[in-house]
C-alpha cells in the first residue's frame, strides 16, 4: 500500500465513478425511461429546494423519527434495566424477545393504520415499536455485563439498590445503548418512510408515493438523494452523541502516551 | 517474640490487645456450593477462622495463594454472608456492609468506574452520606492530599498508572472516614518504589485517623512491616494456623526496620508456618 492514501479524496473519487456510472445507465437506457439523467435529478433537487412544501414534508419527517427514537429509547432502557436486574425475568422473556426481534415493524403497519388512521401518531407508534426491542435488548446486556466488582465495590459503600442502579448499573450498560441506538438512528428513518410511502403517513414518504403515482420520475429520485443524505446525517449524529456520551470508554478513549 | 496458638487460644490471649476487639471474627466457615444446607456438598473455602482485630491496630493475613483470603474478606464486608459461625463489629455480627468500614479491593481497575474522574470516584461513595457541599469537598480534598493525588483529580482512572489508581481507590475509602479499613492485597500489582509508599502511605493513615486496618496480603515481608499481629493461615480450606505478634518499632522504616535482627526472625517464622503447616 501507498503510504501517500488520502481517504477523503478516496471519498470524492467514489462519489464521482458512482455518479458517473449512473449517468451512463441512464444514457444507455438501462432501465428503460425510467433512470433519468443525473442533470434532471439535479434541477429537481433544485426545484425541491425552493419549495416550502418540501421543507415541512423533511421536517415532518425528521421530526417523527427522532420523536419515535426519543420514545424508544426511554421506554427500551427503562424496560431494559428492569428486566436485565432480575435474573428470572430475564430468561423469562428471552426467548420471546428473540422471538419477536427480526419481525420488521411493518407487519403490523395494516392494523396500526386502522387504529390510529394515515397521521403522523401512526408513523412514529410504528418507530417507536420498530426501535424498542433492539434498545430494550442491548440495555439488557449492558445490565448483565455490569462488572461485578463494580457492584460489589458500591454495596460495600452502602449504596442502596436505586442508588446503584442509576450510577454504576446505568452507565455500566451506556456503551450497548449506545450501540442500540447508533443502529436505530436509521431504522428510525427507514420505517418513518416506509409508514408514510405504505401506510400514508406525513412526510417524505407521502411526496415519495405521489411522486411514484404521478410518475415524476426526477423527483422520485431527488427525494431519494435527500433520504439518503439525511440517513448520513443520523449517522453521523449518533455518532457525535456517542463519542460525546462514551468518551471514557475503551473504544473511544484518547490516551495520551 | 510472643506467639499465640490457633483458634480457641486467641480468646484467652485477649488481655495483649490494648482495647477490646472492634472485630470479631468467630469459628467462621464459608462453603460454595449447597449453601442452604452447610457442611457436605459444597466445597469448602474456610474451615475454621477465629481471631480479632483491636481497636487502632493493624492486622495482617497471609497464606498461600488460594487459600480463600478474598473470600472472608467478602464476608467481612457483608457482601456475602457466612456458612457458620460469624463476624461482629463491637459486638454487633455483621449481616450486611456495615457503614464504619471501607474495603478497598485487589482489583482496583475494576472498581474505579471508568466513566468518572478521579475526584468523582472519591465522591461516590459519600453521596449517599447527604454531607454539606464545603464537607464533601474537605473530605475529597484531604484524601486526594493524603495520597498525593491533588493534580490528578480531573483524570480519569484509566489514564493514570496502576500504582495511582491503588492510590485513588484508596483515597475514596479515606474520604469515606471508615473507622475500620480492609484492604484485600492492594498492594500486589505495582512496583517496587510505589510499594514501599503504599505501605508507609498504610502506616501514616492508621496514625493520622486512628483507623483499624486489615490488611490481606501474600506477602510475607510485607506483612511484617505493616503489622501489629500477622495471622496465618492455612490452606485448605482455610484456617488460622497461628496469630503472630510482632514486635517492633514504631515508627517504622522502609530501611532500618527492614534491616533489624528481629525483622527477619518474625519473617523466618511466618515464612516457616508458611512452607510447613503442621
Amino acid at each position: 500500500m501507498r503510504t501517500s492514501f488520502k481517504p477523503l479524496a478516496a471519498g470524492v473519487g467514489g462519489v464521482a465513478a458512482a455518479l458517473l456510472l449512473w449517468q451512463a445507465a441512464s444514457g444507455a437506457r438501462a432501465a428503460g425511461g425510467s433512470l433519468p439523467s443525473v442533470g434532471s435529478v439535479a434541477t429537481d433537487l433544485g426545484a425541491l429546494a425552493g419549495s416550502p412544501d418540501f421543507w415541512s414534508a423533511l421536517a415532518q419527517t425528521v421530526g417523527i423519527a427522532l420523536l419515535g427514537l426519543a420514545a424508544s429509547g426511554l421506554g427500551g432502557i427503562v424496560v431494559g434495566i428492569l428486566v436485565g436486574s432480575f435474573e428470572p425475568v430475564r430468561y423469562a422473556t428471552r426467548a420471546a424477545l428473540e422471538f419477536l426481534k427480526p419481525i420488521p415493524p411493518i407487519v403490523i403497519l395494516p392494523l396500526v393504520v386502522l387504529i390510529l388512521g394515515p397521521t403522523g401518531q401512526m408513523s412514529w407508534f410504528l418507530v417507536f415499536l420498530g426501535c424498542l426491542l433492539p434498545i430494550v435488548m442491548q440495555t439488557v446486556d449492558g445490565v448483565h455485563s455490569t462488572d461485578p466488582v463494580a457492584r460489589d465495590t458500591a454495596r460495600s459503600y452502602g449504596m442502596k439498590p436505586v442508588e446503584i442502579l442509576v450510577r454504576i448499573v446505568l452507565p455500566s450498560a451506556m456503551p450497548y445503548i449506545g450501540t442500540a441506538m447508533r443502529v436505530s438512528a436509521p431504522a428510525a428513518l427507514i420505517i418513518t418512510v416506509v409508514a408514510g410511502l405504505l401506510g400514508g403517513g406525513p412526510g417524505l414518504g407521502q411526496s415519495l408515493y405521489l411522486a411514484q403515482a404521478g410518475g415524476d420520475y426526477p423527483t422520485l429520485y431527488a427525494l431519494v438523494i435527500v433520504l439518503g443524505i439525511l440517513g448520513l446525517l443520523f449517522q453521523l449524529g449518533t455518532r457525535v452523541a456517542e463519542r460525546r456520551l462514551l468518551h471514557w470508554h475503551e473504544s473511544y478513549r484518547e490516551v495520551a502516551h | 517474640m510472643r506467639t499465640t496458638e490457633t483458634a480457641p487460644i486467641t480468646t484467652t490471649d485477649t488481655p495483649v490487645v490494648p482495647e477490646p476487639p472492634r472485630l470479631d471474627v468467630v469459628h467462621l466457615a464459608k462453603s460454595y456450593g449447597s449453601s442452604s444446607q452447610k457442611g457436605d456438598g459444597g466445597k469448602k473455602v474456610i474451615e475454621d477462622l477465629t481471631f480479632s482485630v483491636g481497636a487502632g491496630e493493624v492486622v495482617c493475613i497471609v497464606g498461600p495463594s488460594g487459600v480463600g483470603k478474598t473470600t472472608l474478606l467478602k464476608c467481612l464486608a457483608g457482601l456475602q454472608p457466612a456458612s457458620s459461625g460469624y463476624a461482629a463489629i463491637d459486638g454487633r455480627t455483621i449481616s450486611g456492609p456495615p457503614p464504619e468500614m471501607a474495603l478497598v479491593f485487589q482489583d482496583y481497575s475494576r472498581s474505579l468506574m471508568p466513566w468518572l474522574t478521579v475526584r468523582k470516584n472519591v465522591i461516590l461513595p459519600l453521596r449517599h452520606l447527604r454531607l454539606a457541599k464545603a464537607e464533601l469537598k474537605a473530605r475529597c480534598d484531604e484524601a486526594l492530599e493524603a495520597v498525593g493525588l491533588s493534580h490528578a483529580e480531573n483524570q480519569y482512572p484509566w489514564q493514570l498508572s496502576g500504582g495511582m489508581q491503588q492510590r485513588v481507590a484508596i483515597a475514596r475509602a479515606l474520604a469515606y472516614r471508615p473507622e475500620i479499613l480492609i484492604m484485600d492485597e492492594p498492594f500486589a500489582s505495582v512496583d517496587a518504589q510505589t510499594r514501599f509508599d503504599l505501605e508507609d502511605l498504610c502506616l501514616r493513615i492508621r496514625e493520622d485517623f486512628g483507623m483499624t486496618i486489615l490488611v490481606v496480603t501474600h506477602d510475607i515481608d510485607e506483612a511484617v512491616y505493616l503489622a501489629d499481629r500477622v495471622v496465618v493461615l492455612g490452606s485448605k480450606p482455610a484456617r488460622v494456623l497461628r496469630v503472630v505478634d510482632v514486635d517492633l518499632p514504631s515508627p517504622r522504616d522502609q530501611i532500618s526496620t527492614r534491616a533489624l535482627p528481629e525483622f527477619a526472625e518474625q519473617r523466618t517464622e511466618v515464612l516457616a508456618l508458611i512452607k510447613r503447616p503442621a
